[in-house]
């Protein structure tokens, strides 16, 4: 494309015409010392908590630390590039980011710079990163859900729209795939997703970004990045950044999704800026206000009332937690904050089953009021099961003679598991998810080959989309299984076993009998 | 930056923090003292003297009242010789009592903490007058008044002669710069003339891709 050089220059030339000399009004500081991503700075007598302060070239800062005879701030950018005696400006605003439609799609830093290459981000409107949560009177319940694709998610620990479900689990358990996962499936589902990267790879978030290009999820995502080289500072404010964007549609009345990727790493970084501006450390050398840090951070997922747009900013917060220990003290503040956890174990994970999630101790406080009714009637006590399942199995491994009414219950509790075990990338419809829930449940797969279960429902949704899908319209269109539907679906199961029962016999019989059958 | 030449290195902010506190509170003690006695700017001109004339002409002196191997009884007898009957009783007692403290090393931070001070109490808000080009007595005389009264302000002047302004004038009074100079008016020009362009420049490529 070629630009029309003389109208870009008339522009300017009208600008220059309108510049007017004003007196340029500042209260200034002086750099005392500077080092790690902090600077203390001897005047700025007027600056306020939390205000934004320039250093020279640009260099953004917010004091942080406002001390009798000096202010401690944080250098949001190169603090290599601010050296001692530096002149320091207030500018009397707080620090606040782009938002709006312009951030969808980029790969942005904490203070909303492009990363990707593609030009600035033009736009006319900007949030503070720091604003008050909504309060008592400005929510509703939650109770539209939020759908993540992923069946053993949507139908034990159901995520609702304006929930703050956390992910915790050890290293290599696959938290990132869940959140990934849950922004792939939102296409079509009109939420605007929010990738915040913090104290990750950069290898890590590469590959969660083309991930989400590959699968088209980049059309309605934004990535806000603080890598693990990032200064300290950017890697503190990068989740009140992203969540500064993402609020801009809960207060439209658009739906959002926000991943924070991890918090654990942001804690680290907070105690590092707190523990360098000699603010007291408390346990595991926390400072005193790290709960307060992710409070104030979670308390900005919401459900707005209908008053406000009912708008809503769903959080999928990440906790790292190291050799399985839930009770340290990061992951117990956050526990505590959000609305239930899907905790991932790594020897589920190494077993094989995936996502790796422990249903005995995942929950999620908003329950089924977050379902569809649908789900919410073949999904209802198989969390129960499923942990009731998991302690007979245990106790079958003693190798004690078992009666046929427990060999029952655990071929069932076998089936169910492989039945939840679910690829990555690969989100279903929430109405096919009902579909294989109900059979499982229901005790249709009892006769089924345990390695033959993915295979049974793979086909059995094909089954029903090409051949009964007037009782997928049916579900679809009425987000319930009522009598009528239900009686549909037990006659397409039947009919479904029977052709299955004939392809195994066919299978035994000979290759050339199964390309018949078929 | 050079200096017009009245401006004295004592009166330049000090950069340690806990060294200013410290001489924050001598000096408050010094002027209590000279402010009972009647002799105030007396005492702070025979102090500043000795911290800005005697002292840097002496570097040695200097280095013996920092130093810690020099023993308070040793110091003390170094003032009584330098300064005995040659200054004012309250002048010499102040000086006692830093050595004494063993704090004579900070004797030029005492001295511009106590002028700071007592600009304080007179009223006096210190200012800095940053230019191009040295100013002549009248010129210095007409900037101050006019500033003075466009901020409603007393003034204590300092001035300073930076070539990097390029023109016009910067004040700043305590920790507010007041900010005419032709630098700063070009760097804003600059940047507000990068931001339009950038500015047009996508808004056209925007409603051009767009269908």
């Amino acid at each position: 494309m070629k630009f029309n050089t003389d109208e870009i220059a008339s522009v300017l030339r009208e600008e220059i015409d309108r510049f007017e000399r004003k007196i340029d009004v500042r209260d200034v500081g002086r750099v005392l010392e500077v080092g790690d991503g902090i600077a203390r700075v001897w005047g700025l007598q007027g600056v306020m908590a939390g205000e934004m302060v320039e250093f020279p070239g640009g260099i953004t800062g917010l004091a942080f630390n406002l001390e009798e005879n000096s202010v401690g701030v944080i250098i949001l950018g190169d603090y290599l590039k601010v050296t001692e005696g530096d002149e320091v400006r207030s500018t009397g605003k707080l620090l606040s980011v782009p938002v709006g439609e312009a951030v969808i799609g980029r790969v942005l830093d904490p203070l909303g710079n492009p990363l990707d290459g593609k030009g600035p981000v033009i736009s006319d409107e900007r949030r503070p990163v720091e604003t008050l949560a909504p309060g008592v009177a400005e929510r509703s319940p939650v109770r539209e859900p939020l759908q993540t694709g992923i069946k053993a998610i949507d139908a034990m620990t159901p995520i609702g729209r304006g929930q703050r479900e956390l992910i915790i689990g050890d290293r290599k358990t696959g938290k990132t795939a869940i959140g990934i996962d849950a922004i792939i499936n939102q296409k079509n589902s009109g939420v605007k997703c929010f990738y915040v990267a913090v104290g990750q790879k950069d290898s890590s978030v590469a590959v969660a970004i083309d991930t989400l290009r590959k699968y088209g999820a980049m059309d309605y995502t934004t990535v806000i990045v603080a890598g693990a080289s990032t200064a300290a500072p950017l890697q503190y404010i990068a989740p009140y950044s992203g969540t500064a964007m993402a609020e801009y549609f809960m207060y439209k009345g658009e739906h959002a999704l926000i991943v924070y990727d991890d918090l654990s790493k942001q804690a680290t970084a907070y105690r590092q800026l707190s523990l360098l501006m000699r603010r007291p450390p408390g346990r595991e050398a926390y400072p005193g206000d790290v709960f307060y840090a992710h409070s104030r951070l979670l308390e900005r997922s919401a459900k707005l009332s209908a008053e406000l747009g009912s708008g809503s900013l769903t959080s999928l917060p990440i906790i790292e937690t190291l050799e399985g220990e839930v009770s340290a003290y990061i992951p117990t503040n956050v526990i505590s904050i959000t609305d239930g956890q899907i905790y991932l174990q790594p020897d589920l994970f190494f077993a094989g089953q995936r996502p790796a999630m422990n249903v005995g101790i995942s929950v999620s406080r908003v329950g089924g009021a977050a379902q569809t009714k649908a789900m919410k009637k073949v999904a209802g006590g198989l969390r129960l099961d499923l942990a009731s399942f998991r302690e007979l199995e245990a106790f079958a491994q003693l190798g004690t003679d078992l009666d046929a009414a427990t060999q029952q219950r655990l071929d069932r509790g076998y089936r169910m598991v492989e039945l939840l075990k679910q690829g990555q990338f690969a989100p279903m419809d929430v109405v096919d998810q009902v579909f294989s829930i109900y059979a499982g449940t229901r005790g249709h797969l009892d006769a089924v080959k345990r390695e033959d279960v993915a295979t049974w429902e793979k086909d059995f949704i094909t089954f029903v989309r090409d051949q009964v899908p007037e009782l997928r319209a049916r579900v679809v269109n009425s987000k319930e299984l009522d009598a009528e539907g239900e009686r549909m679906l037990e006659a397409a199961i039947a009919e479904f076993k029977r052709q299955w029962a004939a392809r195994e016999s066919g299978a035994k019989a000979g290759p050339k009998a199964v390309a018949a059958a078929r | 930056m050079p200096s017009s030449g009245d401006q004295s290195t004592a009166d330049k902010p000090v950069t340690d923090i806990g060294v200013q506190r410290l001489a924050r509170v001598y000096a408050q003690a010094i002027l209590d003292a000279a402010g009972n006695a009647g002799c105030r700017n007396e005492v702070l001109d025979e102090l500043r003297a000795l911290a800005t004339e005697v002292l840097p002409k002496v570097p040695a002196a200097a280095k013996v009242f920092a130093s810690p191997r020099v023993s308070v009884e040793e110091k003390g007898a170094m003032i009584d010789k330098i300064c005995a009957g040659r200054v004012l009783p309250t002048t010499l007692h102040s000086l006692h009592v830093l050595a004494r403290h063993d704090r004579l090393g900070l004797l030029a931070n005492v001295v511009a903490a106590a002028g700071q001070l007592a600009d304080e109490r007179d009223g006096l808000q210190r200012a800095e007058f940053t230019t191009a080009v040295p100013l002549d007595a009248a010129e210095r005389e007409q900037v101050v008044a006019d500033t003075a009264k466009a901020l409603g302000l007393r003034l204590a002047p300092t001035f300073t002669v930076n070539p990097d302004v390029l023109g016009g004038l910067v004040v700043r009074v305590e920790d507010t710069v007041y900010d005419q100079s032709v630098a700063t008016g070009l760097q804003r020009l600059g940047r507000s003339l990068k931001q339009r362009s950038i500015h047009e420049i996508q808004y056209r490529r925007d409603r051009l891709g767009t269908p």
